[in-house]
């Protein structure tokens, strides 16, 4: 099947190959098409202003609460709470839940693939309560190094990515999930690139927190999701003040209002959030079968046809076990950033950098990589495009 | 026959062929000549992309005022951060620490004679932000950072 054809950037640059899905997903004509039509037909400031308009666009808003609720699985609507984007959602467990229920020496317990996101804000909480954070170690495929006796009374969160952004590896969360919780430890999962690839079931996963973004899942940019368990969020404080987030005000004192809108102070991205739906629904409209399926032979046909480039390293795993259609690599004697330079004069367009992910390359001991990644529109064809112009590169490098 | 021409060949010549990458050791023996040696060493690293440049600048001081006379670099990086750093010491030895001060971006991407894109200009300009703070250390001036450049 072509999906190219329903993404309309593909239609005003017929040449682009788009390897950089895992930074930013292209956007479906149906969620371009719901952002025009929420703010043509439905534009109204949602939940306070008592006329149609605004109960149009209350009800739009409150469809892709519901619609996310379903995607992964959870209980009630309520646990969704909508924010800018993942990083945010990080930031309000860590400052609401963090800043409440952690003290001094209690311990936050994260990994070496980590993306900063998932890392600054515990380094914040460090530097302002004084808790400790530990890594999970990797082995040389990236895959977590675990074994129950890093989780002690002392950890209190667990909070690691279900697949990496830098090397793609599909991390093993169950087991470390499991003992988290037999120590009474909360476990936040970054889902960034996880909801992308597979389908999410908070219930099996027990995760009581979990997060991502509407930009990587073919939605617009500037809306995050955080789901956490309802007793939690109903015990956390909140995180911005202002306007929605309140029940009641006086002049020296607040109550705050319930789950979700306690987290979602100020106007939202009202236009964003009711996009998101439209890009949930085509995401279940191609289905995760048919999407792991391209996936998965994109990310195979490319990784034979990179190992054959004698002078190109893959870096973390080199097979496609526990990996997702994410490739980090090195080429001798060309940084990073002349490969992505070169390849994005043929307007081929991968990621080159630390991928937020510093720790982890100076664990590697890289300053950074190379990263293709491919979403279910990608071709074949764009992946012997790469490889070509990764030729191309390395001989003008060496010529 | 390459097919890629990614930046002009004055880039790839230097950045292949540099002339004062790790010329000296940093530490090393005087320069010759006389009036008082001030020796400038300054490390700067973009930590975006993990390159590093270190540039070591040798300035002789002859009625109050210094000039630079030797000028290396050792460092890692893309081919624009090593080129800039290599095709500075063509303009800036021999001006003096005020000269060096003065020197602007504009300049600089006129010496590196390509168009420098947003997300290169800080691969362009760490060579330019490693030299100009190890003037202004050594005067015991508050350093520059990106934002000076206003990129």
């Amino acid at each position: 099947m072509n999906f190219r054809q329903d993404f309309p950037i593909f239609i005003t640059n017929p040449n682009l190959v788009y390897l950089d899905s895992a930074a930013t997903s292209q956007k479906p004509k149906v969620v371009l098409e719901a952002l025009r039509y929420y703010y043509e037909n439905e534009n109204a400031n949602i939940h306070r202003s008592a006329h149609f308009l605004a109960e149009k666009a209350t009800v739009a808003y409150e469809a892709t609460r519901q619609t996310v609720a379903d995607f992964i699985g959870a209980k009630h609507k309520h646990e969704i709470i909508f924010t800018r984007n993942a990083t945010e959602s990080i930031n309000l467990v860590a400052r609401s839940w963090g800043e409440t229920f952690l003290k001094a020496g209690d311990e936050v317990l994260l990994s070496k693939l980590e993306h900063h996101s998932n890392l600054i804000p515990w380094l914040q909480l460090k530097e302002k309560i004084g808790i400790e954070i530990k890594y999970l170690d990797i082995d040389e495929s990236g895959q977590l190094i675990f074994d129950e006796s890093q989780i002690t009374e002392k950890t209190k969160l667990v909070s690691l990515t279900g697949m990496s952004n830098s090397l793609g590896v599909i991390t093993h969360l169950k087991p470390i999930i499991t003992k988290a919780h037999e120590v009474g430890a909360k476990v936040l999962i970054d889902a960034c690139q996880m909801a992308v690839h597979s389908p999410i079931d908070v219930q099996e996963l027990d995760a009581d927190f979990l997060v991502f973004s509407a930009h990587k899942l073919y939605g617009p940019t500037g809306v995050g999701v955080l789901y956490g368990k309802s007793d939690l969020l109903e015990k956390m404080p909140p995180f911005l003040g202002g306007g929605e987030m309140i029940q009641q005000v006086f002049e020296d004192r607040f109550i705050a209002g319930d789950i979700p809108n306690k987290f979602e102070a100020g106007t939202p991205n009202i236009a964003g959030v009711t996009a998101f739906k439209a890009a949930i629904e085509y995401l279940n409209s191609v289905g995760f079968e048919t999407i792991q399926k391209q996936e998965k032979a994109l990310t195979e046909y490319a990784l034979e046809k990179l190992k054959a480039l004698p002078y190109l390293k893959l870096i973390g795993p080199q097979g496609m076990k526990n990996r997702g259609s994410i490739i980090s690599f090195t080429i001798d004697g060309v940084h990073p950033h002349d490969i992505a330079e070169g390849l994005s004069q043929k307007q081929i367009c991968i990621r080159a950098g630390h991928h937020c992910t510093q720790p982890l390359m100076d664990y590697l001991e890289l300053p950074a990589t190379a990263r293709a990644s491919f979403a279910f529109y990608n071709e074949v064809e764009e992946v012997d495009k790469l490889v070509k112009g990764l030729e191309e590169v390395y001989e003008y490098f060496n010529q | 026959m390459c097919t890629m021409d990614i930046y002009a060949q004055n880039i790839l010549d230097r950045y292949k062929k540099p002339f004062y990458k790790d010329k000296f050791n940093l530490s090393g023996k005087r320069v010759a000549g006389s009036g008082k040696l001030n020796l400038v060493i300054h490390k700067e690293a973009n930590h975006s992309c993990g390159d590093v440049v270190e540039v070591g600048m040798k300035f002789v001081e002859t009625q109050n005022l210094a000039s630079l006379q030797v000028y290396s670099f050792s460092g890692n990086g893309c081919a624009i951060s090593m080129a800039s750093a290599d095709m500075l010491g063509d303009v800036i030895v021999g001006m003096n620490m005020e000269d060096i001060l003065n020197f602007s971006k504009d300049e600089l991407y006129e010496v590196l004679g390509i168009e420098i894109s947003v997300r290169r200009s800080k691969c362009a300009l760490l060579p330019l932000l490693a030299i100009q703070n190890g003037v202004l250390g050594h005067q015991k001036e508050a350093l520059k950072s990106w934002k000076d450049y206003h990129i």
